[in-house]
């Protein structure tokens, strides 16, 4: 209806424009993924043919794949940590007034703006101070608490998005608080908890600023994946990440679905 | 209706508060917990720490400002700071002029819903795609043997492949640059998206021009999103050390990459925790000035 | 000279496909007259305006003003300046700098020196009662300051014809009668062309001087209000203008301006026959106001029991179920200082109305 406000920068200079940055965007990206399918083990163009080969060697890359699956194990402690502590989180920011609800919100919030590694240095010096040695739990912890902030923004934006007409309605019927959460809220917000806990799994199955500085002797994913960038720059490695990209980009788009449309609102919400 | 009949009432108002109260500490308490344990304390033990020095290997606590001092006055660590906030300064402005004119276009070019929907999703992913990989994805476009020198060898335009296009603040600042884009351009984009259709129209029923329109209402109103996108951008691309390790030279290490140093290989937790402490501080500094500046120029319609 | 419409036709692109949003209007606006058009949501008043506005352009048809053919002319260049129904004002100026926009466009540069603009917003500022604001930023305002500052806006480089769309929606009763009085009194004054969008039947009788009816994308009927209230000339209109009862028939017979419509119980009941012949099928119409209720008896042109029976203040409403006929009348009568005169509930009652106040209406 509004011819006005999208007439503003339709164009075709402000097309060109926005394609060259999305293009911008994705080009990198491209260009990796498409390198990984290269059968010429110098990473570079022309490409010589196309091969599925670097992603049969990583697979068969013990060291890799041992990672994978303590990457998954962490990932999806992370992801009940974060549904498990953000759901009631944003439950008591949405459906309670408390003194202090104004400091809460802004702390459970600030993970999701704060630099990975000032968490990772932080709690690293923690658990030096407490003795408590450094292994796949630790980086849980490190994770974990940034995504109970992405997992209250997607739950929080739900809630009020139902309003509470429908919990005053069951209540009114003679419903107990328990009953109204478990046949009244649960089910309304249950596809934001789900894709909030796709999110939560995508950004833990790839976070390397916390966990490098909270890993201990077993390695995830991201920690195995670093050590090898570090070093070099091989067909192998494209592979590996195109893999891990590929994963990611299922999940948050998955995930986006189940959650419709928080995101905008939610990188603001702090 | 007797006294006795009311008397009642302030009792079941009580039971009320407290059943109230009861299940709000069941939805509180262990979020709370947790961020109390996880958060607040390992950065309470950052400022702890920071105020201590070592003995060998052994952390003695103590209430010295020593650290903090060594930080502004003793080299790297001064130096390696205002790299690091160069670094910063310079990803904030250029990924906010970048993506500027997407999230105009988004806001102002696309007219169907479902369009922009699909838009914001492709400028979404790449941002919450692994930080590290977006990273590696340039050390293979710039790298030695890299897209472009690769191109640029085989085209005959340089015989030997250019070394300056890896290792080098170039190309660390482009691939922060690269990896802050979209952020900026979702927080232009949610404030430009708060701009009512009407006021378009209205400025255009009064004879402004499409440029004029830009000018004097769209961007005036845009900015506490470009300056909201560029504080967090400033703050998260100072604390980089995955892209500086990656594609910048041993000279272009950033104050993370130091800090890291300092905790594992030169054991001086102490100095570590502080520099820890004070990129903490700056990004809380930061977020409330950002949060005071915005209440005072945010635009309420 | 005036402002005219021929054969605008526009269509959207909706979730059910294409729909034709204004489907062929056309109008002629003399200058000077205050015109509001009104319908329900989707009839296509807004479209319309915009339309004239150059908010949007017509699939087909023209806009002509002042013998001018601007259909194709943008926006910023018509002169026709509108009143938005949120109010548009730009939040990140001062209501000054709101008022001064127009004038300081680049299309107006060069026109106006700086003292100039002071002026001319002071004076309009005051025209529209709201003198000692300039400054203030428009969040600080009262939402009936704000309507004025928005006209105020749009007045001070005198366009020859003012839009508004639904500019009082936003207002609560008490202000929306001060504001109708404020446009009335400002038309007045000024001497402008004002064309008014709103879905208040009530708020466009009061202020318009000629009102257009829209009905799926046309114009049913373009009159001065008491003709559009008294001699509506398809059911819509009279349906959609007041409160009135229609009673189905067929055309029995026509005597010149006159016609008789057979109910369904045999009953014959006279009127005037609207403009254009009516089809057999037919129409009478009758206001609520208009009817009495009287004894039965032969006096009576129908009868029936009362069946509900409301007071509204003003006057109370009585719904009759007539005899014969499987529709209730709606009759209002004013109040009697005695209210037992008035029958109540299960009354027997007859109807009875002088034929002028009957209108033979087709579709």
């Amino acid at each position: 209806m509004s011819a006005g406000r999208h007439s503003l920068c339709t164009g075709w200079p402000w097309t060109a424009a926005a394609m060259a940055v999305l293009g911008f965007l994705y080009a990198p990206i491209v260009v990796m993924v498409v390198l990984s399918f290269n059968t010429s083990h110098v990473l570079g163009l022309p490409m010589e043919g196309f091969t599925f080969d670097w992603y049969f060697r990583f697979l068969g890359n013990e060291d890799v794949v041992e990672s994978i699956v303590n990457g998954t194990l962490v990932a999806v402690a992370c992801v009940v940590v974060s549904i498990g502590f953000g759901l009631p989180a944003a439950m008591a920011l949405d459906r309670f007034e408390f003194p202090g609800k104004a400091i809460f919100r802004r702390i459970v919030l600030l993970p999701l703006i704060l630099p990975g590694v000032t968490t990772g240095v932080a709690l690293l010096n923690f658990f030096v101070l407490a003795n408590v040695p450094m292994s796949l739990w630790t980086i849980v912890t490190g994770v974990g608490t940034a995504l109970i902030a992405v997992a209250i923004t997607e739950i929080f934006a739900r809630l009020q998005q139902i309003g509470r007409s429908q919990e005053e309605a069951a209540l009114n019927l003679g419903a107990t608080h328990f009953e109204v959460f478990l046949r009244i809220t649960l089910p309304n917000i249950a596809s934001a908890v789900a894709g909030a806990a796709l999110i939560a799994f995508a950004i833990a199955f790839d976070e390397l600023a916390a966990t490098y500085l909270l890993t201990g002797r077993d390695v995830t994913l991201p920690m195995q994946l670093w050590s090898m960038i570090r070093r070099e720059v091989t067909p192998e490695i494209n592979a590996i990440a195109s893999a891990v990209l590929a994963v990611s980009l299922v999940l948050l788009v998955a995930g986006m679905w189940l959650s419709r449309g928080a995101q905008l609102r939610g990188t603001r919400a702090a | 209706m007797s006294a006795e009949a009311l008397a009642p009432i302030p009792d079941v108002r009580r039971e009320a508060r407290n059943a109230e109260r009861r299940r709000l500490l069941l939805w509180l308490g262990p979020p709370a917990a947790w961020f109390a344990v996880f958060m607040l304390l390992p950065h309470l033990s950052l400022l702890y720490v920071s105020l201590g020095h070592m003995d060998y290997v052994d952390f003695v606590p103590g209430f010295s400002a020593a650290n903090y001092v060594k930080i502004f006055t003793v080299e790297p660590y001064l130096g390696v700071t205002f790299k690091s906030f160069n670094n910063g300064l310079m990803t904030a402005v250029l990924a906010s002029l970048i993506a500027y004119p997407l999230a105009l276009w988004m806001a102002f070019g696309v007219s169907s819903a479902r369009a922009r929907a699909l838009v914001s999703v492709l400028v979404i992913l790449p941002w919450l795609a692994s930080y590290m990989v977006k990273a590696y994805a340039w050390k293979t476009i710039l790298g030695t043997q890299g897209v472009v020198n690769s191109l640029l060898v085989s085209a005959g335009v340089v015989a030997e492949p250019l070394e300056t296009l890896m290792y080098s603040r170039f190309a660390v600042i482009l691939t922060l640059t690269y990896i802050f884009t979209p952020f900026c351009v979702i927080s232009i984009y949610a404030q430009l998206e708060r701009i009512p259709p009407s006021l378009i129209e209205a400025a255009r029923n009064l004879g402004a021009t499409d440029l004029e329109i830009l000018r004097r209402i769209v961007l005036p109103i845009s900015i506490p999103g470009v300056f909201a996108g560029a504080v967090i951008v400033f703050s998260l691309a100072f604390s980089d050390f995955i892209t500086s390790t990656l594609v910048g030279g041993p000279s272009d290490l950033m104050i993370s990459s130091i800090m890291i140093n300092l905790f594992g290989v030169s054991m001086d937790r102490p100095l570590a925790s502080a520099i820890g402490f004070l990129m903490l501080a700056l990004a809380a500094v930061l977020l409330v000035t950002m949060q005071w500046v915005e209440k005072r120029v945010q635009v309420r319609f | 000279m005036s402002l005219e419409l021929s054969g605008l036709v526009k269509s959207f692109r909706g979730p059910h496909g294409t729909q034709r949003a204004v489907d062929g209007v056309d109008l002629v606006i003399p200058r000077g007259e205050f015109v509001s058009m009104i319908g329900s949501s989707g009839c296509g008043k807004t479209t319309t305006l915009r339309l004239i506005a150059g908010l949007e352009t017509p699939d087909s048809g023209s806009i002509v003003h002042e013998g001018r053919e601007i259909t194709h002319v943008p926006a910023a260049r018509r002169g026709l300046r509108m009143m938005f129904q949120d109010y548009a004002l730009f939040p990140h100026m001062t209501v000054g700098e709101n008022v001064a926009f127009g004038l300081r466009v680049r299309a107006q540069r060069g026109r106006h020196s700086a003292a100039e603009i002071d002026r001319l917003v002071d004076e309009h500022l005051e025209l529209v009662h709201l003198p000692g604001v300039r400054n203030r930023r428009p969040n600080e305002l009262s939402g009936g300051q704000r309507q004025r500052v928005a006209l105020a806006r749009a007045l001070v480089t005198r366009p020859d014809v003012l839009l508004f769309d639904e500019p009082l929606g936003a207002l609560d009763a008490g202000l929306r009668r001060a504001m109708q009085f404020e446009l009335k009194r400002l038309h007045a004054e000024l001497g402008k062309t004002f064309i008014y969008v709103t879905h208040d039947q009530e708020e466009a009788l009061a202020i318009s001087d000629r009102i257009a009816v829209m009905h799926e994308g046309r114009v049913l009927q373009y009159a001065p209000p008491d003709e559009i209230y008294f001699q509506p000339t398809t059911r819509y209109v009279a349906r959609f203008v007041g409160s009135t009862n229609l009673l189905d028939g067929e055309l029995a017979g026509r005597d010149g301006a006159l016609g008789a419509v057979r109910l369904r119980n045999g009953t014959v009941v006279r009127g005037l026959v609207a403009t254009g012949l009516p089809d057999t099928k037919v129409s009478a119409m009758i206001r609520a106001d208009r009817i009495d209720l009287v004894a039965e008896g032969p006096s009576a042109m129908l009868s029936g029991r009362v069946r509900e029976r409301l007071f509204l203040g003003t006057h109370d409403e009585f719904q009759v179920d007539v005899d014969g006929l499987d529709v209730d009348l709606t009759v209002h009568m004013s109040r009697r200082r005695d209210a037992s005169v008035a029958p109540g509930v299960g009354a027997r009652v007859g109807l009875r109305w002088a034929e002028e106040d009957v209108r033979v209406l087709s579709d």
